[in-house]
This record gives C-alpha cells, sequence and structure tokens, in this order.
C-alpha cells in the first residue's frame, strides 16, 4: 500500500525534514501517526498524500513508484487518497454539502449519486441541519466534520487525517474515530496523525512515532475501552525503528 | 443542491469587472485598424487598375481661343507623333469642358477668363506589355509641340499606392500589436485569479483534479469576458465607422477617394469578436497549464 525507502526530505537548502525513512504500511492497516510539534509528521503527511515529492529515496504508493510515475498519472492516485487536513481547507463560497461532494465531482460521479452520498454522510457526521450552510458560519468542531466527510465520501483506499479530532468534543471524536475504523474495516489503510494519546489507548492501534526525524513503530497499547485489533504492520518489535 | 456552483469562483474577482473593458477597448482599436486597412485596400486597388497602360501629355494651352485652329492644330501634331509610336494603342484630347471641369475643385465653377491658357490633356492608353521611350518620345513631342510634357501618371500613383500600402502595413502592425496587449492582459488577469485562488487550486489538485479539470475553469471565465469585451469593442467601432461614413457624405469625392468596406471586411470585423474570445481562451489555457506543471 505505501512503502518508503530511505526517504529523505528538505525545503530548498534548509536542513533535512525526514531522514532516511524506510517503512511499509500494510493494505487495511490502522496506524497512528505521533510525535512532538515540528518532528514532521505534517511533511510525513504531505509525502503520503502526494502533495510533495522526497528529496531522496523511493517511495511506493498503491504500488507505483512514484519517482518514476508521470506527473499526468498521479491524479487518479490522489483520487484513491483521502485527506483530513488540520486547517480543514473548505471552500468557503460552496456550501457544506458541496464542499463535501468536490471530490466525487472532481472524480466524475453523476449528480443524483453524488446528492444521495454526500447528504447521507452528512447526516452521519451531525450536521443534516447545516447542508446548505457555508463554512464561514460553521464552528471549528463542524468544519472538521465536513473536512472529514468530504475525505471519505469517495471511500479512499488510503486515509490520512492531520489531527482529526482536534477541535471537537470527545464523544464526536470517537464517533468519527469509529468512521475511521469502518472504513478500516473495509479494506481502507488509515493513518492519523494525532497528540491525543487518549485516542490511542481507546482504539489500541500501533503506532509510528516520529523524532528528529526519525520514525519508530510501537505496537498497539493494552485497550482501556475495546478489543485491539492484530498489528497490521510488518515490523513487530516494539520501539523498532522503522 | 446547487452543485452546478463553480468551485472556482472566478466571476466574483476584480479582473471581471476590468478585463471586460480593456479587451473591448483592444478590440475597438484592432477593428478600426482593420476596417481602414480593407477601405484602403479597394482604394488601391482603383488606383492600381486605373495606372495600368495610362498616361496623359499635357500640351500648352491657347489664351483667347482654346478651341481655336491654332490648338487644334497642336492637338493633331501631337496625336500624330502619339499614334506612330509603337506600343500606343490611342490617344484621345480631352474636350476643353471637360479640361474647364477638371479646374473647378480650385478655381471655381463658371466661364474662365479669355486669357487664362488652360492645358491641352491628351489621354493616351498603351499597351503594357510595350516597352516605350518615354525620353524620346518627350522629345519628338517637344519637337512638334513646344512646351509638350508627358505626365506619367504611372510614377504619381505608384507612390500613392506605396503609400496607402504602408499605411495599410501600419494598421496590419496596430492589429497585430493590439493582439499582443490583449495576450498580456489575459495572462496578467489569469494569473492574478490564479494568485487569488491559489488555495482552492491547490486543493483541487490534491483531491485529484487534473490540470485540464482546473484549466477549464480558466479557459470558460476567459470566454465570458473575451466575448464580453469582443462584442462591446465591435459595437463601438460599428457606431464609430458609421459616423464616420456619415460625416464623409458631405466632402467632395474628387478630394478624397471613395472608402467602403466590403463584404470580405465586414466578415472580417465580426469575426474579430470571435478572434478575441479565442485568444482570451487559448492563452487563459496556456497560462494556466503552465503554472500547475510548477505543482508536484
Amino acid at each position: 500500500m505505501v512503502r518508503f525507502e530511505n526517504v529523505g526530505k528538505r525545503y530548498g537548502h534548509g536542513p533535512e525534514v525526514l531522514r532516511d525513512l524506510t517503512f511499509r504500511l500494510m493494505p487495511g492497516s490502522f496506524h497512528f501517526l505521533t510525535g512532538p510539534s515540528g518532528a514532521g509528521k505534517t511533511t510525513l503527511l504531505k509525502l503520503m498524500y502526494l502533495a510533495q515529492r522526497p528529496s531522496s529515496g523511493d517511495m511506493e504508493i498503491f504500488g507505483q513508484d512514484i519517482g518514476k510515475t508521470r506527473r499526468r498519472d498521479l491524479p487518479p492516485l490522489r483520487r484513491r487518497i483521502g485527506v483530513v487536513f488540520q486547517d480543514f481547507r473548505l471552500l468557503d463560497h460552496l456550501s457544506a454539502l458541496e464542499n463535501v461532494a468536490l471530490p466525487l465531482r472532481i472524480a466524475g460521479a453523476r449528480r443524483e449519486q453524488i446528492e444521495a452520498h454526500v447528504a447521507e454522510l452528512l447526516a452521519w457526521v451531525g450536521l443534516a441541519g447545516q447542508i446548505n450552510a457555508k463554512p464561514p458560519t460553521l464552528s471549528d468542531g463542524e468544519k472538521q466534520r465536513v473536512a472529514i466527510a468530504r475525505a471519505v465520501i469517495g471511500r479512499p483506499n488510503l486515509l490520512l487525517a492531520d489531527e482529526p479530532t482536534g477541535n471537537i468534543d470527545l464523544a464526536q471524536g470517537l464517533r468519527i474515530l469509529h468512521l475511521f475504523e469502518e472504513l478500516n474495516k473495509i479494506g481502507t489503510t488509515v493513518v492519523i496523525a494525532t497528540h491525543d494519546r487518549s485516542l490511542i489507548t481507546t482504539f489500541g492501534r500501533p503506532e509510528l512515532r516520529l523524532s528528529n526525524g526519525e520514525l519508530t513503530l510501537h505496537k498497539a497499547p493494552p485497550v482501556t475501552l475495546r478489543e485491539t485489533n492484530p498489528n497490521e504492520t510488518d515490523a513487530s518489535e516494539n520501539g523498532q525503528r522503522v | 443542491m446547487s452543485s452546478r456552483r463553480a468551485d472556482l469562483p472566478l466571476g466574483g474577482d476584480a479582473t471581471r469587472r476590468f478585463v471586460p473593458l480593456i479587451v473591448g477597448a483592444m478590440v475597438y482599436l484592432a477593428a478600426l485598424a482593420l476596417a481602414g486597412t480593407f477601405a484602403l485596400d479597394s482604394t488601391v486597388r482603383q488606383w492600381s487598375d486605373s495606372l495600368h497602360g495610362v498616361l496623359t501629355v499635357q500640351l500648352p494651352g491657347v489664351a483667347q481661343e482654346p478651341e481655336g485652329d491654332e490648338a487644334q492644330a497642336r492637338i493633331d501634331a501631337t496625336v500624330g507623333v502619339l499614334l506612330e509610336t509603337s506600343g500606343v494603342l490611342s490617344a484621345t484630347p480631352l474636350p476643353y469642358a471637360q479640361s474647364q471641369a477638371l479646374l473647378e475643385p480650385w478655381l471655381g465653377a463658371g466661364d474662365l477668363p479669355a486669357n487664362l491658357p488652360i492645358p491641352i490633356i491628351v489621354d493616351v492608353s498603351v499597351d503594357t506589355g510595350a516597352r516605350i521611350n518615354y525620353e524620346q518620345l518627350g522629345q519628338q513631342l517637344e519637337d512638334v509641340v513646344p512646351g509638350a510634357r508627358i505626365s506619367d501618371n504611372g510614377v504619381f500613383l505608384s507612390r500613392l499606392v506605396t503609400l496607402a500600402r504602408v499605411v495599410q502595413l501600419v494598421g496590419v502592425v496596430v492589429v497585430f500589436i493590439v493582439a499582443v496587449a490583449a495576450v498580456s492582459i489575459v495572462v496578467f488577469a489569469t494569473r492574478a485569479g490564479m494568485t487569488s485562488h491559489r488555495d482552492t487550486i491547490e486543493l483541487l489538485h490534491l483531491i485529484g483534479a487534473r490540470d485540464n479539470y482546473i484549466a477549464r475553469r480558466f479557459v470558460t471565465h476567459a470566454l465570458s469576458y473575451g466575448l464580453a469585451g469582443g462584442v462591446l469593442g465591435l459595437i463601438l467601432a460599428a457606431v464609430t465607422l458609421a459616423a464616420l461614413a456619415l460625416a464623409a457624405q458631405g466632402v467632395d469625392q474628387t478630394l478624397l477617394p471613395r472608402l467602403s468596406l466590403g463584404l470580405t471586411a465586414w466578415v472580417a470585423l465580426l469575426c474579430v469578436p470571435l478572434a478575441s474570445a479565442l485568444i482570451a481562451m487559448i492563452t487563459a489555457r496556456m497560462t494556466v497549464l503552465r503554472a500547475l506543471r510548477r505543482l508536484p
């Protein structure tokens, strides 16, 4: 699904933000991505959602060597990736419904198909009454839920979320994480960048910990509220550098 | 559900207000330059046709008796020499009344003073393929009628035609410069649009939009302001041309050539707004695609 081989990333002539990362995410895996602020979590996610190319190393997404993939062949790959941006990135001139429908429109879905799915999903994330509201009139929590709905509307193969529960209450956060789990059960590979340790212990999923530009894998902690799932990565040792 | 709302709201940009006006001004200038070029073209063609195989011989007129024996003797001698010259097809003296009429714009209508020696004009048509030695012919005419002079219409008209062609070339250059300016404005407007919607473009790119999908939004926008500006400019140009035509009706046709536009010219003028829209679309598309290539 995702394979990094000695991947490094630096901006311009600055220091390396990510150094020599080597890891593999298997299809249908679920990971939390943690690390202190400035550790490079967002950069790592950007590489995975193809917003940037690595400065060094090899990167494969969906079995495609990104270094050798032509630029015009990248959009179909991007459509298979759902992203929840930390700053939401909603389009202020479009309604919540139109924002969520955007990936489907770009993919060329039929209008009736879009209407049915989008309204249903917005209702599911608790925004049934605000489908025509524009982002400037929504609270941060509501914007975040719209952003999450937009990320999952196309049933992506890979879901990347940058602090998806940062602006919503615990109950909503758990609800959203359960949605991610449901997607994961039907085969979506999920990576969630978070600072919230309670989520990690609640959901008992393995953790990719990023520190000083290096990545280590930590096995799933004992769950506190629910049953754990098997570890889905190809690395198994706690604290092992991946 | 208003799912047809543009994901790139280009219609609300500041460019939406001023670009059609600038494009309109460009189309206005281009249309006038084009109209001038076409109008001059038909005139130049008339001039060119008239200078083929025609020249004029001017003889000193006879005061007091402009149509008397002396005048007739000069005409006969001149016509005789001309008709004996190889390559001359005909030599026709202009009647005295017509010579008088030619002077009317300068000396006014009515009887001219009898002591005014009005030159005698002989129209000569020559075989365009013949090689006539005009210097020798001029000398022969001078021998039979002292003061006789060949007016080489060809030289005069060919200079006029050259001048007209230069003016036409200037018209074409004006159209070209206007087109380049229009392209620059569209590039500027498109880049401004891309800058003000950078976040939206980046988002569309990241969720899988192809470059063509994004470029189509700008092309549609460019089509709308290219057409709007084009139609506005053409209407203004048509009003200006109508006003010029109206003003020219009162002018003596002997002083100014009659300028008119043929069917081709009108078709070309109607194509100007379409051309402006096409230029705007192609330029916007190329500008957007080039800029998007910088994204990964």
